[in-house]
């Protein structure tokens, strides 16, 4: 053994001996980093990503169901649906017939009930079921009273969530639209 | 026997060898008796590697949490202080690095004041040896005190670290050569 290494060796218990021999601590207790382990890692860690994953489904299911209930959460998905119904209207059109308004509104009527209806749920919806509106719907019932509306839509029931007595939305007249020459 | 016991009073007969003690994994009393039997022994290696007796006792307590997580495992074929020593060293070179990143914001931090000295009382360096060992890289240091603390042969200590026994002798070597160099020997 060389000089420094007998050094070496004297030096080490000198310094460590007193220090190592201080009483024994009790063992730390390691629950507290399981817990946040368990949570943070493993099958925690999988579990957290279940229930985030569980959340995002349950919130795209939601928005499937509102896209359901009001034809389509895109404005211009709906002019271009208002403007296929012009065009059936139209070719519907008797020789000599003039005016495809009651026909165009009933469908604007039906797209606006729903509208109104799924606005209500969240408790300031402004549909109107006109294309150019600008009614509030406040859930007070409002309605200025058109019912030959009504009367002439029955053909294609209006899809509505919740059928109320006092639809403000179907009081308001319906879009005036001049058939082309 | 009789005869033994006289020849042994005599100092004829050598002491006989220690049994080394046995534990069963994954049992909480037999982890408690391990803790109790290595804990000084784990503790004298940290303080040599991190230098100061609150840090060395805070990786003790992590190496033996450490282990205890994985004491179900542990396969009695190797020597449990070996086990022990392998997460200790471990322990200690992440501590090293943590406490490298604490130095550099610790600078930034107090620059333009003096920055207070630590308390020499939890400061193991009391000479220049022993500051020259505990500036040498982990493993470097702590093969020099398995071997010259703890008096493990390159062949435990080999085990002890998962490395080859040529590695160890390398290391062991290229400390004392360190120290040399750094004592002016």
């Amino acid at each position: 053994m060389s000089d420094i290494e007998r050094e070496l060796e004297q030096e080490l218990h000198r310094v460590l001996d007193p220090m190592s021999a201080r009483p024994i601590p009790p063992r730390r207790s390691i629950q507290a980093h399981r817990t946040l382990k368990t949570l943070l890692g493993g099958a925690g860690a999988a579990l957290t990503i279940k229930v985030l994953t569980g959340v995002a489904v349950a919130a795209a299911a939601a928005t499937v169901a509102g896209v359901a209930t009001t034809g389509s959460l895109n404005p211009a998905t709906w002019g271009q649906q208002v403007e296929q119904r012009v065009s059936d209207c139209k070719s519907q059109l008797a020789a000599g017939a003039h005016g495809i308004g009651d026909c165009v509104s009933t469908f604007a009527n039906q797209h606006g009930a729903a509208v109104a209806s799924a606005a209500r749920h969240h408790g300031n919806g402004n549909g109107d079921g006109s294309t150019k509106g600008n009614g509030s719907s406040n859930g007070t019932g409002n309605s200025n009273g058109h019912s030959k509306d009504h009367l002439k839509g029955q053909a294609t029931v209006p899809a509505t969530l919740e059928p109320e007595a006092s639809d403000p939305v179907a009081g308001h007249p319906p879009a005036r639209i001049t058939p082309g020459p | 026997m009789l005869e033994e016991e006289g020849s042994r009073e005599k100092g004829v007969l050598p002491e006989p060898p220690v049994e080394p003690e046995r534990y069963e994994p994954g049992s909480e009393p037999d982890f408690e008796r391990l803790y109790r039997n290595t804990y000084r022994r784990i503790l004298g290696t940290l303080i040599a590697l991190v230098r100061d007796v609150p840090t060395a006792e805070d990786c003790a307590q992590e190496t033996f949490e450490r282990a205890y997580r994985n004491w179900s495992t542990w396969r009695p074929d190797a020597p449990v202080e070996a086990w022990l020593h392998r997460i200790a060293i471990n322990v200690a070179i992440s501590d090293r690095r943590h406490q490298r990143i604490r130095q550099a914001g610790e600078v930034i931090r107090r620059l333009g004041r003096p920055a207070p000295g630590p308390d020499p009382s939890l400061v193991a360096e009391r000479s220049d040896l022993f500051r020259a060992v505990s500036r040498l890289p982990t493993k470097q240091a702590a093969a020099l005190v398995l071997r010259h603390y703890h008096g493990y042969t390159n062949r435990e200590i080999a085990a002890a670290l998962g490395v080859p026994e040529q590695t160890v002798a390398s290391r062991l070597a290229a400390a004392r050569k360190h120290l040399q160099v750094v004592l002016g020997r």
